[in-house]
């Protein structure tokens, strides 16, 4: 009798201690792995404030952006959406659609929302409510290697498409294995790569409620592209080269100029440190233009802790400090005024190169079915660069396809 | 008398439980099967026949409508096509190598257990890995397979593989064959293991070739083999997704797209899941018509061979 007594008051202790411990709040984020930093950098954000707020516990999860979008879709269909999620900004389209976002305009006071450059703020706000706080931010420009640049005897980088036409013939003829542009031809973003010759040539992704992507200006883009393929100033068959590919490339030293983003310094620094190159503007047409991409923070709707996953936000994850260290480390632009007053951006000539693009900067539109309209322009872009196409006749269907994928909205 | 007549009418009880009681006692796991597979089929099903929002939401009941959609897009035609000759060449393909590999391993010879076990490896290797490796073997700059043709003189200019259709899908299914001719060859090792020697005795008494012993003894045999290996692997080539998702990602401009691959775009690209699950069960019928046919086929011919 003694002996089961004591079993059952053991036993209720134990559970009593298991149900104390579990009386904490569990703060759920999920952000997108952009380097080995990043989940150190979050760690040391969850850990400044489970200094400040002993009774929550702070679950940060890592995971590789080409899975992160359906991996939240999955989490939010099966209910367990987590509290908080970083995200592409334009997944905010699908998720405010279907009444997955919480607006932030009600959390926010006039301090916090002063800490934000003003124009990054403009993706995230979808009809004037604010849904995402900007994380990560990039603009493109063009790398040129300077060796390569020297030895065909050319003094500075081209600043428009005629200039870059003549220098990469110069690139050209210094060997077989040397090519003047790289050109990307396969998978993610094979689109952007050729909406920098769109935006400088003046040209648009939607014009009202149409595709743009038919017009003179796209034609003209796009010629120029598959003439630069004609003549041999790209690396050969670009349809087999995704953007890692290209990169390997120019890290290689074979490629004269390339369009990216700032991500490829980093790269660079631990692939090539040897690599002798600059930053430029990229070349402009009949005007500049470059692409600029944020990452948001978002809040989940079906959160049930909202208060306190605001908390996480506006005294940790965007506190000054956490800020700087986070877009130091991974090499982005910055989002706050506080990161933009730090030494190292405003000291940072091959950054300044990035940052005076922001003002031409063009954003992927706001619209449901992006990756779809994508999808359909990166097919014509194939076509063309394959020469199963001529530009003209594979824009004009790419854009009937978009036009009827706009009406479904 | 009486005890007799009681007998005879009706079942006795416990003869009525020994005949029922199998079948309750396997109820439990055939409930659960039954579970597991019909639950998602009929997700699919709902999915399929209803307007679906990216998340799983279902939205309104809006019958075949999916399937005509599905039906009328340029690239389901195309799809199709590109499906059957991937299915058709690989598994012929499988099939036809297999024969001659697993009459050679079926042979006693030195060295016969490590050839076994080097036909083996490429099914031990994951489907992805083995993608990701061809991919860069058949890089058009730093491939080997491009270095290797070079120094042997066949090629004097690299050849970009997977930069268009016309290279990339004779390769994707070169490879496809390769992984599945492990398979093909553990079943037709398990038939030939199953042929009686008595007949081969007889047969070479009566003075038969090697080639006519083949023909009429070996063939017809392993027949029942042939249609397994045929039947799961068609089942599985349709459906084989990580060789040329990792290769190609079934594009230039969907060039390379399978049934298969297309789905996933069109389910966790463009979040269609109520096409994607319409284009689910369109192959899961297709496949169904073809398993049904050919059993079919195959039981008529071989109650034609027994009459014989």
């Amino acid at each position: 009798m003694r002996k089961a007594l004591g079993i059952l008051l053991g036993t209720a202790t134990m559970a009593f201690a298991i149900a104390s411990a579990e009386a904490k709040t569990q703060l759920r984020v999920v952000v997108a792995y952009y380097s080995a930093a990043t989940q150190e950098i979050f760690e040391g954000m969850a850990k400044d404030f489970s200094a400040t707020h002993p009774d929550v516990d702070v679950k940060i999860e890592v995971v590789p952006w080409d899975n992160l979008e359906q991996r939240l879709t999955t989490d939010i269909a099966g209910g367990i959406a987590p509290d908080i999620a970083m995200i592409g900004t334009r997944w905010l389209v699908d998720f405010v659609k279907n009444d997955v976002a919480e607006p932030l305009d009600s959390y926010l006071t006039p301090e916090f929302k002063a800490r934000f450059l003003e124009n990054f703020l403009g993706p995230s706000t979808i009809s004037g409510k604010l849904y995402g706080l900007p994380v990560a931010a990039s603009a493109r420009a063009m790398y040129y290697n300077k060796d390569l640049l020297a030895k065909a005897g050319i003094k500075d980088p081209p600043e428009n498409w005629d200039t870059l036409v003549a220098d990469a013939k110069k690139i050209k003829a210094l060997g077989n294995d040397i090519y003047g542009f790289a050109l990307q031809g396969k998978e993610i973003e094979t689109d952007a790569y050729w909406y920098y010759s769109l935006w400088t040539h003046g040209g648009e992704l939607i014009e009202g409620t149409k595709s743009g992507i038919a017009s003179p200006a796209a034609v003209a883009a796009l010629s120029l592209y598959r003439s630069l393929i004609d003549e041999g100033l790209t690396e050969p068959n670009p349809t087999g080269y995704n953007r890692q590919d290209i990169e390997r490339l120019f890290k290689q030293g074979r490629i004269g100029m390339i369009l990216t983003g700032p991500w490829l310094r980093g790269q660079i620094k631990t692939d090539a440190p040897n690599l002798n190159y600059g930053i430029a503007p990229i070349p402009a047409g009949t005007t500049k233009a470059t692409y600029g991409v944020t990452d948001s923070m978002m809040l989940f709707k079906s959160s049930q802790q909202e208060k306190v996953a605001w908390q996480f936000l506006s005294e940790a994850a965007f506190s000054p400090k956490w800020r700087i260290e986070f877009t130091t480390k991974e090499g982005f632009l910055p989002v706050t005024k506080a990161e933009a007053e730090q030494p190292q951006f405003t000291n940072d000539p091959q950054l300044k190169a990035f940052t005076d693009m922001l003002p031409y900067a063009h954003f992927a539109p706001l619209i449901p079915n992006w990756e779809q309209i994508a999808d359909t322009t990166i097919r014509a872009l194939q076509k063309v660069y394959t020469g199963e196409a001529k530009p003209e006749a594979a824009l004009k269907e790419a854009a009937g396809s978009i036009d009827s994928i706009l009406q479904q909205q | 008398m009486r005890g007799y007549a009681l007998q005879s009418s009706g079942i006795n009880s416990t003869q009525f439980g020994r005949t029922t009681a199998p079948y309750l006692l396997i109820l439990p796991s055939l409930f659960l099967t039954f579970w597991i597979i019909g639950y998602p089929l009929w997700d699919l099903v709902n999915m399929s026949t209803h307007a679906v929002t990216r998340f799983g939401q279902l939205k309104g009941f809006i019958g075949l409508a999916n399937f005509a959609h599905l039906i009328a897009e340029p690239l389901f035609s195309g799809c199709l096509v590109r499906t059957l000759i991937w299915t058709i060449s690989v598994v012929g393909g499988s099939v036809i190598l297999s024969m001659p590999i697993a009459l050679i391993l079926n042979e006693k010879f030195a060295g016969r257990r490590i050839a076994r076990v080097i036909i083996m490896l490429p099914w031990a290797v994951s489907l992805t890995m083995t993608g990701i490796v061809w991919r860069w073997a058949m890089d058009g700059q730093s491939g080997m397979v491009n270095a290797t043709l070079f120094n042997l003189g066949v090629i004097r200019q690299p050849i970009a593989w997977l930069a268009t259709a016309g290279t990339a899908f004779p390769v994707e299914i070169a490879i496809g064959i390769l992984v599945s001719i492990p398979f093909s060859v553990t079943v037709f090792l398990g038939g030939l293991a199953s042929l009686p020697n008595e007949i081969y005795e007889a047969a070479r008494i009566d003075g038969a070739t090697a080639w006519q012993c083949w023909r009429h003894l070996t063939l017809p045999l392993l027949r029942p083999f042939i249609n397994i290996a045929l039947v799961l692997n068609v089942i599985y080539v349709f459906n084989s997704f990580p060789l040329i998702w990792v290769m190609t990602q079934g594009d230039p401009a969907n060039s390379t797209d399978i049934f298969v691959t297309w789905l996933y775009k069109l389910a966790f690209r463009y979040g269609k899941l109520d096409s994607a699950a319409a284009l689910s069960l369109v192959m899961f019928v297709i496949l169904l018509v073809f398993t049904i046919t050919y059993a079919v086929l195959a039981m008529r011919e071989e109650s034609i061979e027994v009459r014989r």
